[in-house]
């Protein structure tokens, strides 16, 4: 029997993917977005929450970076 | 910031037409949005609207000039101009730097800043006609309003010392009067009994001061004023309340910034002390000048002089006790620096070894005869609990004692309010303070304004790096990648408390660290030391690299044998340290720091653990551009990349930044085809590794708490000190002794640290 699910091949750094994992584990078991996980640098997701981990990612991004007071 | 500008883009429109009809009431324009916004929003839409430059006129000959002075206080200065050197000692004199990097520098004229150019002899109109002349453009009115504001009151009033006693003096009567309406200054006072005249003044007479001149620029502006007899009016006030009435007196309370001199040579009262520098000790150009701000009319001035550590700034203190000539005593961090000042008095003056006395919890030295130079730490001066009886002694005679100078070594870490309590003790006519780095993260700097004295002198670090006297530093940033199985704990909302002991134990920084020491030890000779701050990664890279390591519970006595082991020997070339090494320790060997972890955000720390490398080396044409040698020192911060650390790094950098440095970013470290010789390469270890770090204890894996300085107070048997409930019943040691089970039993001397003591939400507020 073949399945066919519609997703995002999302390929990154290991430190993102894990950050991606981490997020997806965070969620309540009917948000999660992952479908396969398949090596330290590729996931495979929901087609529907490339706006959302992008924003994750930016919201963490920005924690760790130090802007100089004008 | 983000937020700041987009609330500002949307009410500008708002204002636009407004601003048009009262174009010329920019004061009300800036009230109007202080209430508005928050200071530095505010800041920001001022330098705006001045940031308009069109209307500025070129003075016809402005290729000559070397500056450009704003309205709105900040003065560029080009490095490449012939009169570079002249514009920047008159700068430097006038106001303070806020960026130098290499061929344009930036300051700023603030009231403060002022002061000090008044304070160092200065006159008003001096300080305008020579703006005026380096200036490219028309000085602004706006500027020259600025200064004639803050300078108007200065030097009017003076604090001085006579025979134990505190005096105001001023020869206007109407200022004191003025003084004494405001509350503070008038409960401080003493009133004397037989009051002469109405007002109650004494009056005296003083020699009035032979200006001298103050730079060869000056030389038209120049002054000779006369001595001529002058009345100077005075009333006394309570040696405890001086640290009030001298704030009171600053630019934002009442203005009338109080002076402090000290007229050392017509000191009769106290006793002389006989030592002058060896005829070897040569003061470099940028030592007699900050000396000669201090010295400036034959009398010594307080206040304090910035130099780059490795400056030399030992042989400034030196200098200046030897030209004083009176008793001196000498304040340092800790022991290790209180011998090492005692050694560089030996050195470079003609003292006798009796007339130098150390006062620490180990060595307690009875001071003979009636002058003399005593070191000490700030604690044993301050310290407020019940001491042994020897060390009361000793104390009591400091506080009895009439200092002629009190020099203060690397004042920006010692807290206000100890800084009080040494100044309330010791009664001083004159107050040195040397440091490196005037940053502090919480903004401190501005007591020293009123505690010490203005700023002096602060050297340029890349003129000294071109000039040979400091050592010429590559900083790096080696970005490290998170591993996998670290970075996936570092997210767990669990292990929040412990993202610091992961980020600093990832496997890859671990690898970059080995890599970089054996690189150095190896092709280059180098000596190197490791800076981590915290003391789980301290123990576990030393143990597993196999290096001598000193952290706060090491004695001093290991100390100085490790340090001498690394000064010496050839099979120690790499030492760790924890924070205990920041400061005041002399490792002139050292010229390769590796820093794996650090103090969160701290500007002063990177500065102050960049300057135990800056101690020149080598012969001088080889460090000069274009040498054989052009860089010879390596300061290398290691990032894991994706965590807090990549924020707290880029924050400590901005000191050293705004001094002239750059720093390189390195992203391939170790190189890829390194593999097993490195620890850490295969993925067992690593997992062994991260459950290690993740069996440790909060307590274990945070930062180490330091007692600044352990001495006289830590040999008290009874104390009382908060503690967690686990540190009371022994738990924590526990902790301690399980984990460190089966390893060298010599680490476990000295009594375990207990980190645990601050909330870890404070630890945050505490950059």
């Amino acid at each position: 029997m073949v399945n066919v699910i519609k997703g995002l091949l999302i390929s990154c750094d290991i430190p993102m993917a894990q950050f991606i994992i981490n997020l997806n584990a965070s969620l309540p078991q009917s948000q999660k977005f992952i479908i396969y996980v398949l090596d330290s640098t590729h996931i495979f997701v929901r087609s529907d929450v490339a706006g959302t981990i992008r924003e994750a990612i930016k919201e963490f991004r920005d924690q760790n970076t130090y802007e100089k007071p004008a | 910031m983000g937020h700041g500008d987009k609330g500002r883009h949307s009410k500008k429109p708002k204002f636009s037409s407004k601003e048009n009809q009262r174009a010329s009431a920019v004061e009300d324009e800036d009230a109007y949005y202080a209430a508005d916004f928050e200071d530095d929003y505010r800041d920001g839409d001022r330098e705006g609207k001045k940031r308009d430059f069109t209307k500025l006129e070129l003075k016809p000959d402005h290729d000559n000039r070397p500056l450009w002075a704003c309205a709105d206080g900040r003065i560029f200065l080009e490095t490449f101009s012939p009169l570079y050197k002249q514009a920047y000692d008159f700068l430097i004199a006038i106001a303070e730097p806020v960026c130098r990097p290499e061929s344009m520098h930036e300051y700023n004229l603030t009231p403060h800043s002022l002061y000090a150019a008044v304070s160092v002899g200065l006159e008003t109109e001096t300080i305008v006609a020579v703006l005026n002349k380096l200036s490219k453009t028309k000085l602004p009115k706006e500027m020259i309003d600025f200064i004639h504001a803050s300078t108007a009151n200065y030097g009017k009033v003076k604090l001085v010392l006579k025979k134990n006693r505190y005096l105001i003096e001023s020869p206007f009567p109407e200022v004191l009067k003025r003084l004494l309406k405001d509350e503070v200054i008038s409960r401080a006072r003493i009133s004397t009994e037989g009051v002469q005249g109405s007002d109650g003044f004494t009056v005296g007479k003083s020699v009035g001061e032979i200006e001298g001149r103050h730079d060869e620029l000056l030389n038209e502006a120049g002054l000779a004023a006369a001595a001529e007899e002058k009345e100077t009016h005075s009333f006394e006030i309570y040696p405890a309340q001086v640290e009030n009435v001298k704030q009171r007196c600053l630019p934002n309370a009442l203005n009338y910034p109080m002076l402090e001199e000290y007229d050392f040579r017509n000191d009769t009262v106290n006793p002389d002390l006989d030592m002058e520098l060896k005829p070897q000790a040569q003061p470099r150009p940028y030592q007699e000048k900050s000396l000669s701000k201090m010295f400036g009319n034959g009398r010594a001035r307080s206040g304090i002089i910035v130099l780059p550590c490795g400056a030399g700034k030992s042989l400034v203190g030196v200098s200046a006790a030897s030209r004083i000539r009176k008793s001196c005593l000498c304040l340092a961090t800790n022991a290790v620096s209180v011998d090492q000042w005692a050694f560089q008095f030996k050195l470079w003056s003609t003292i006798r070894d009796d007339q130098i006395c150390r006062f620490t919890s180990d060595s307690k030295e009875r001071f003979r005869g009636n002058a003399g130079v005593v070191v000490t730490t700030y604690n044993m001066v301050a310290f407020g609990g019940k001491r042994s009886e020897e060390s009361e002694k000793i104390i009591e005679e400091i506080r009895n004692r009439e200092w002629g100078l009190l020099l203060m070594d690397e004042v920006h870490v010692v807290p206000a309010h100890m800084f009080r309590k040494v100044i309330s003790i010791t009664k001083s006519h004159c107050k040195l303070g040397l440091t490196a780095t005037l940053v502090r993260e919480d903004e401190r700097i501005t007591d020293l304004n009123f505690l010490i004295g203005p700023k002096l002198y602060e050297a340029n670090w890349l003129d000294l790096v071109k000039g040979g006297f400091i050592a010429n530093v590559q900083c790096a940033e080696v970005w490290c990648p998170m591993t996998k199985e670290f970075f996936a704990e570092y997210l767990k909302k669990e292990n929040s408390r412990k993202k610091q002991a992961l980020y600093v134990m990832n496997p890859n920084k671990f690898r970059a660290c080995e890599f970089l020491i054996r690189f150095h030890e190896q092709q280059r000779g180098d000596k190197i030391i490791v800076f981590a701050d915290n003391l789980f990664a301290l123990t576990e890279y030393a143990m597993k690299l196999r290096k001598p390591m000193i952290y706060g519970a090491t004695s001093h006595v290991e100390r100085t044998k490790i340090l001498d082991a690394f000064k010496t020997s050839r099979e120690v070339n790499t030492v760790f340290l924890s924070k205990v090494g920041d400061n005041s320790i002399d490792i002139p060997e050292a010229n390769v720091i590796i820093q794996i972890s650090s103090h969160a955000g701290s500007r002063r720390q990177e500065a102050q653990r960049l300057g135990r490398i800056l101690r020149a080396k080598g012969r001088l044409q080889d460090r000069m551009a274009g040498g054989k040698e052009e860089y010879n020192a390596f300061f290398y911060s290691l990032v894991s990349t994706d965590t807090q650390e990549m924020y707290y790094s880029t924050k400590r950098q901005q000191f050293l930044i705004d001094q002239g440095y750059s720093f390189k970013v390195i992203t391939s470290l170790p190189p890829p085809d390194t593999g097993p010789e490195l620890n850490y390469y295969h993925l067992d270890d690593q997992l062994a590794l991260l459950g290690k770090v993740l069996s440790a204890g909060d307590d274990a894996v945070g930062l180490e708490q330091l007692e600044e300085d352990a001495d006289d107070i830590a040999l008290q048997k009874a104390r009382r000190s908060a503690g967690s409930m686990s540190y009371m019943s022994g738990a924590n040691g526990m902790v301690y002794m399980e984990y460190n089970a089966g390893r060298n039993k010599h680490q476990m001397k000295g009594k375990p640290k207990d980190p645990s003591k601050r909330h870890h939400l404070f630890k945050k507020r505490f950059v």
